[in-house]
């Protein structure tokens, strides 16, 4: 395997780890209003990802992968509101801690850091070609 | 020809090996060096068909829903890389065999 397409296959695991974040920001927009169900439960939490290079023993180069899903554990925002079948002794009823302005950014980050792959492999290709119409 | 460095292999024709390899291939034997360039060229094609069978397989998975487009994407362009090329080597060849032929004698 030649340094291009290996650089091909790097890029195509970047595509794919953005893909996955992208599916989390998804999830976290989808569920910003999802309260708990019983009086007092706790609602949606925030899903975050993290990212982990990845030896590819096969090729011999790093690649990355996504390294974990986990929870945001901070703090949920409170609101009034008693008629809420999740709402608490008070009255309160615990909403998700997602912020739709950090959603929107990270989903823009994620789109970015697609394309950057996208344009590396695109650039990887159009190396490729025209080495070959060399022999034409 | 002295000055040459030794590590560049140098081919002498004498007009006795030229003439027996004409005889070779009246006789329909192969030349060694002819043999291994066709091994050659064989083991690029079964690869090339390899390269294609891979891609065809995954995008079978994706038509089907299971696939991942990502690997879909890499799966072909390897397979098209490695067509390019060999058809581009093929048309060398065939291009230099027909301009050996093309040779007045």
């Amino acid at each position: 395997m030649t340094d291009l397409s290996k650089a091909l296959t790097i890029s195509a695991s970047g595509m794919d780890a953005q893909t996955t974040r992208l599916r989390v920001i998804a999830e976290n927009l989808a569920n910003q209003d999802t309260t708990g169900s019983t009086p007092g439960s706790d609602p949606y939490r925030r899903k975050t990802i993290s990212f982990a290079t990845k030896m590819d023993n096969a090729i011999g180069v790093e690649t990355v992968q996504v390294k974990q899903i986990g929870h945001d554990e901070s703090d949920l925002p409170l609101r009034y509101d008693p008629a809420n079948p999740a709402a608490n002794a008070q009255g309160y009823v615990k909403l998700p801690n997602v912020n739709s302005f950090v959603e929107m950014m990270d989903m823009r980050e994620a789109e970015r850091s697609y394309n950057a792959n996208l344009s590396v492999m695109q650039a990887t290709r159009s190396m490729l070609n025209r080495t070959i119409e060399m022999l034409k | 020809m002295s000055a040459l460095p030794s590590s560049i292999p140098t081919v002498v024709v004498t007009p006795s090996a030229a003439a027996d390899a004409y005889a070779k291939v009246g006789r329909g034997e192969s030349d060694p060096i002819g043999s291994s360039f066709g091994a050659t060229l064989e083991r690029a094609v079964a690869g090339a068909i390899q390269t294609g069978h891979e891609a065809d397989g995954q995008s079978m998975q994706a038509i089907a829903g299971a696939g991942n487009i990502t690997q879909v994407v890499t799966a072909l362009t390897h397979a098209e890389l490695v067509m390019q090329t060999a058809t581009a080597v093929r048309d060398r060849v065939v291009q230099a065999y027909q301009d050996i032929m093309k040779m007045p004698i």
